[in-house]
């Protein structure tokens, strides 16, 4: 088990520069996710971690250790890919025993610790087995179970359960996190489906254009977002975003509502964004509304219904009850709690609350 | 409603379909089935092409069985296979295992490769047999000489005369084979290379357990297919042996051209299928051997 620590990490390939600084600390036996759309550098964050990326500038230290110009082997991680990389050739037992090839233990011993990961797994019955006897879960298993065997110092997960269906990778996802919470081996996994990091992360790492835009827990990302696209990456459904003016008297909604707004902590008079989660925003009585308009479509979700309002041209999702659900055609006033309500700048997206 | 009209989609798909496959089929029994089977009733038969075939029985195959020159000649089939193919294959193993790694110039050295295969072999063999000349013609022995070491019969020695006849053999089907290579190496995912990077196992043991391994099925099919083409040599040896194919002393002499020989030298047509038959029957065995031991496990 090991800290890992990057420092001003930058990747170029070429003239082009994909990742311009990152930092990070991550303590020993944290799970931390990397999170962000396609193409925002996290799985070139992680390939460099594992050494399989050069470094073109800055520092990956693993432990006390800087690892830049360290073959893979030598940094005592281990990897499990997205398309979990098992071979097709080999049994289970020989796919798992294939990350011991080098250690230095007898025979027996390694045999021995084969079986101990595979029952850890639940895998056992199974060690016989080729790859293409198993299921997608399973394989999945070997996958872990082939990293899990060396006893590495850092687990790095490149989108393992990108190839499972929703209900296995529910299932992999508490299952990898069991696994976390038992051997507690520092955790490195990258993923472009928020609620996996939500769920499964001490801390979650927003990616954006090879840029670091928030670090944080899961609850901090979801309730103080640092800027709109955290705001809006986090979450579903997606964070509504009202544009305003904020000036002397207050905010100054887009159709020309009014919201009280406390003036001293947000600066002078300039154009804004409001946000509100669709869970805080709900249907009220005429007296309480801050917002009015037309349901376009309703959303059953069981325990609430998603309610799509058109109000003075933008479109608003907001949540109403599981039962008796308003109808759509329908006039309804919505209102949020003002502690609920995130302002950003819109020229920046940056909070300003 | 038409006859045609009635039948449910199935029939009608079925009907498409056969009707497609006849033309196929009457060209093959025409071309191939009834000639193969003229050929064997042919090897129990007498026949000079212009009298009447008369039956022989077992006749020819007892000649064949006490011809010095057909063992001579199945030795020589052999020594093309067994040199042949695997000297073939880890060449083209070789060159495709690293040119997949090359990237400046990449196109232009993989069509490099491939334009032996795709000349004519009768070119090719004049060629090579140019190479093969004394000094001062021969391009090998002029190089050779200008080192000063003595001169080598390549073509007239019963010993070189058969690797210096295989070498353009070789050489002229390495370029079909490394593309298969390569499309054979192109088809791993580079994961399993990462992850066993990752492990740290060394560049032998990936090689041998995990590239080697997941190319069996293209080795499979490059062993089956490069065997039946040197069991059936033919062109190469007689383009490079013409004043006297298949010499010096029926060193370089392949099955093939002992059946031409036979048949149209001789004109002795049952000696010639008996022989025929012969060679199909070791290309049935060494390709259904090669699968059977190449395949399962």
């Amino acid at each position: 088990m090991a800290s890992l620590a990057l420092k001003n990490l930058v990747k170029r390939y070429g003239k082009t520069e994909v990742l311009h600084g990152i930092d990070l600390e991550v303590e020993d036996g944290e799970f931390v996710v990397f999170v962000g759309p396609s193409g925002c550098g996290k799985s070139t964050t992680l390939r460099m971690i594992a050494g399989l990326e050069d470094v073109s500038a800055g520092e990956i230290s693993i432990g006390d250790q800087v690892v830049n110009n360290l073959e893979p082997k030598q940094r005592n991680i281990a990897m499990v890919f997205q398309n979990y990389a098992i071979y097709p050739h080999m049994s289970v037992r020989k796919n798992i025993g294939f990350g011991l090839r080098t250690a230095k233990l007898s025979k027996a011993a390694k045999a021995e610790r084969i079986v101990e990961v595979a029952t850890l797994l639940g895998m056992e019955d199974y060690l016989d087995r080729k790859p293409n006897a198993l299921s997608g879960g399973q394989r999945q298993r070997v996958a872990i179970g082939r990293a899990l065997v060396r006893d590495p110092a850092v687990f790095l997960f490149d989108e393992p359960l990108s190839n499972l269906d929703a209900q296995l990778r529910t299932q992999m996802r508490l299952e990898i996190k069991k696994l976390h919470q038992r051997v507690g081996t520092t955790i490195v996994f990258v993923t472009h489906d928020q609620v996996e990091a939500m769920t499964m992360a001490d801390r979650i790492v927003i990616m954006k254009d090879g840029y670091i835009q928030q670090v944080g827990t899961p609850a901090e990302a979801y309730h103080n977002p640092v800027n709109t696209f955290v705001a809006q990456f986090i979450g579903a459904p997606s964070m509504n975003m009202l544009p305003g003016v904020l000036d002397d008297q207050g905010l100054n909604l887009w159709n020309g509502v009014r919201v009280a707004w406390n003036l001293a902590s947000s600066g002078p008079s300039h154009e804004v964004i409001l946000g509100v989660r669709p869970e805080d925003l709900k249907p009220v009585a005429q007296s309480q509304a801050m917002l009015q308009g037309t349901i376009s479509v309703v959303e059953p979700l069981g325990s609430e219904t998603l309610l799509y309002v058109d109000i003075d041209g933008i479109e608003v999702i907001a949540s109403g009850p599981g039962r008796h659900a308003p109808e759509p055609g329908s006039q309804i006033y919505l209102g949020a709690a003002t502690d609920t309500l995130h302002l950003f700048d819109k020229e920046s997206g940056v909070a300003l609350k | 409603m038409s006859f045609y009209d009635k039948l449910s989609v199935k029939q009608k798909q079925t009907l498409w379909a056969w009707g497609f496959l006849a033309v196929p089929i009457v060209f093959y029994v025409v071309v191939r089935f009834y000639p193969t089977a003229n050929a064997i009733v042919l090897s129990f038969q007498e026949w000079n092409l212009l009298g009447a075939r008369t039956w022989a029985g077992f006749d020819n195959y007892v000649t064949l069985f006490h011809d010095p020159v057909f063992w001579k000649v199945f030795r020589n089939t052999f020594v093309y296979l067994l040199i042949g193919t695997p000297v073939s294959l880890v060449l083209a193993f070789i060159i495709a295992y690293h040119l997949d790694k090359v990237r400046f110039l990449h196109g232009t050295i993989r069509a490099l490769y491939f334009l032996p295969f795709m000349t004519s072999a009768v070119a090719m063999a004049w060629v090579w047999r140019w190479f093969y000349q004394p000094v001062p013609i021969g391009l090998f022995n002029n190089f050779l000489a200008s080192f000063g070491i003595a001169q080598i019969e390549f073509l007239n020695s019963t010993t070189n005369a058969l690797p210096a006849v295989l070498a353009p053999a070789i050489w002229a089907g390495l370029g079909f084979q490394i593309i298969i290579f390569m499309a054979g190496l192109r088809a791993i995912p580079k994961t399993y290379y990462e992850a066993a990077h990752i492990d740290g196992v060394s560049g032998w043991t990936i090689m041998s357990e995990i590239t080697l391994p997941l190319l069996k099925p293209t080795i499979v099919f490059l062993v089956v297919f490069s065997s039946i083409g040197f069991l059936r040599i033919f062109d190469h040896v007689f383009n490079m042996t013409t004043n006297n194919p298949g010499g010096p002393l029926n060193s370089t002499k392949p099955l093939v051209l002992m059946i031409y020989d036979t048949a149209f030298n001789s004109f002795d047509m049952g000696y010639a299928a008996a022989q025929t038959v012969v060679l199909f029957v070791i290309l049935l065995i060494v390709s259904l051997l090669q699968l059977r031991l190449l395949r399962d496990r």
